[in-house]
């Protein structure tokens, strides 16, 4: 099955379109994105783990340890993971800080938090996690609150990334960092073709027969193109003021971990 | 050129979950070890296969890692060889400087007691798929073969070394050379205070001329 692609250039906002913004391929009044957003993870948030371990076949977990390791969290941390989802960074740095420390697991959309909130807790975790619903364009924290702030596969879904990032910039302490894990540009052509094909085809099919839902698998793969690349992120990270903007590719640019210090 | 972070990533994942499978088996010897590892504790491998690997206690678990500890406790920097020899007892690659070690001295001590006083009952992991008593007959095999073989190692050297020292006469035999160098030290000691005596005797002699110091 081959799917009509409609092009990104296509449905890019123009200058001046200032109201509009992206989801997916379409273009929709900024104001509507956060909750159709929502709508997309409310639908998927009961199959959200089963489903991604299906589409990226189990290495997003790799993904994710990758991100941990280079978080630099000890003991007595205080992290923020932001579009925490349903909790695995948030269990890794429960971990890491220990019980002098503390991680706050953020979400905007409540269904995802409540599946968060009840896995950690089955699983034991409990006594140092906090859980938040907040925008991450908004963050309910004071200045300087944070040792390390994280957000994994969130950052394509909200509104106004440049207003997202300054405030995720803002509740670091100094000496803070800020890692933001997210689809990326494949940097080799055939890959990148293969990618296609398969977020093209492959999930919106994967999505219509475990989660009833192909429509919010189709909005993955559009988001994931809509989102800046490596250098145009890295970028947005410094004119958020961070310093030492770095990013690493993981499985050929599919994902990259962009990481930033608060000065 | 080094697998990128990803296949790293999945490498330390496989060795984290053998570790801490092995220290499941031996809670006294994972809290010893969990104790050392307050803070990182990092193996930095050098050519040819330049790449790090860090230890951290995160939780009742032991973390690996792939990249360098932003701020860690020990340093262990070594080529692989070296860490392989360190790995099957030889604890001589410190003091030959194969292994460099920076950092905490003391935790390196407590880190290498709790290395050794790994032991994990492997006997009642396998007795968990198997069953008792194939477990402990297979465990009985295996600790005498172990057993058998740390004995023929340790024969064979000793037969090696008495057949170079003392029949074929290839190199003096080690007490030998212990006692000639006992005497060299000794001899080196008492030409440095004869020379120290000469010294002193010439300073208090005001007509002696100026003797030029070795």
């Amino acid at each position: 099955m081959t799917q009509q692609q409609p092009s990104p250039d296509q449905a890019t906002p123009t200058p001046g379109q200032d109201d509009v913004t992206h989801f997916g391929f379409r273009n929709v009044p900024k104001s509507q994105k956060a909750g159709q957003v929502a709508e997309v993870f409310h639908s998927v948030a009961g199959k959200y783990d089963l489903m991604n371990d299906l589409m990226s076949m189990g290495v997003h977990r790799l993904w994710k340890r990758f991100t941990i390791e280079l978080s630099g969290v000890r003991p007595g941390h205080r992290v923020l993971d932001i579009a925490g989802g349903t909790g695995d960074l948030t269990m890794k740095f429960s971990d890491l800080v220990g019980p002098a420390g503390k991680v706050v697991l953020a979400d905007i959309n409540a269904s995802m938090l409540q599946v968060g909130r009840s896995r950690l807790t089955d699983r034991g975790y409990a006594g140092n996690i906090e859980y938040v619903q907040a925008d991450a364009e908004h963050l309910p924290f004071p200045d300087n609150s944070f040792n390390a702030v994280s957000i994994a596969f969130g950052l394509r879904n909200v509104t106004d990334k440049d207003q997202a990032l300054r405030d995720m910039t803002r509740v670091l302490k100094p000496g803070g960092k800020l890692m933001v894990l997210e689809f990326s540009k494949p940097v080799n052509p055939l890959l990148s073709k293969a990618y296609d094909l398969y977020s093209f085809n492959a999930l919106p099919l994967m999505g219509q027969l475990i989660a009833g839902d192909s429509g919010s698998y189709q909005y993955l793969a559009e988001s994931i193109r809509m989102h800046p690349d490596q250098d145009t992120l890295k970028g947005m990270m410094e004119d958020a003021g961070l310093v030492n903007c770095k990013y690493h590719n993981m499985t050929g640019g599919i994902v990259a971990l962009h990481v930033g210090i608060k000065p | 050129m080094l697998p990128g972070p990803t296949l790293l990533s999945g490498i330390t994942a496989i060795v984290e979950g053998a570790l801490n499978s092995a220290l499941a088996l031996d809670p006294a010897g994972r809290k010893a070890l969990l104790a050392a590892l307050p803070e990182p504790v990092q193996f930095s491998l050098t050519n040819p296969l330049a790449m790090h690997l860090t230890l951290q206690q995160a939780g009742d678990r032991v973390q690996v890692g792939s990249q360098p500890a932003e701020r860690p406790a020990l340093v262990l920097s070594g080529r692989p060889l070296a860490f392989i020899a360190l790995a099957t007892g030889d604890d001589q690659v410190f003091s030959l400087g194969r292994i460099r070690v920076t950092g905490d001295t003391g935790l390196a001590h407590q880190f290498q007691r709790a290395l050794n006083q790994l032991d994990p009952d492997w006997e009642a992991a396998m007795a968990g798929h198997i069953g008792d008593v194939p477990a402990h007959f297979i465990g009985r095999r295996l600790r005498g073969a172990a057993h058998w073989s740390r004995q023929a190692f340790r024969s064979l050297s000793a037969n090696l070394e008495e057949y170079i020292h003392e029949e074929s006469r290839s190199l003096p035999g080690r007490r030998e050379l212990e006692a000639t160098f006992t005497e060299i030290d000794a001899l080196s000691l008492q030409v440095e205070r004869l020379d120290a005596r000469l010294g002193q005797l010439e300073d208090n002699n005001p007509e002696a001329p100026n003797r030029e110091k070795p």
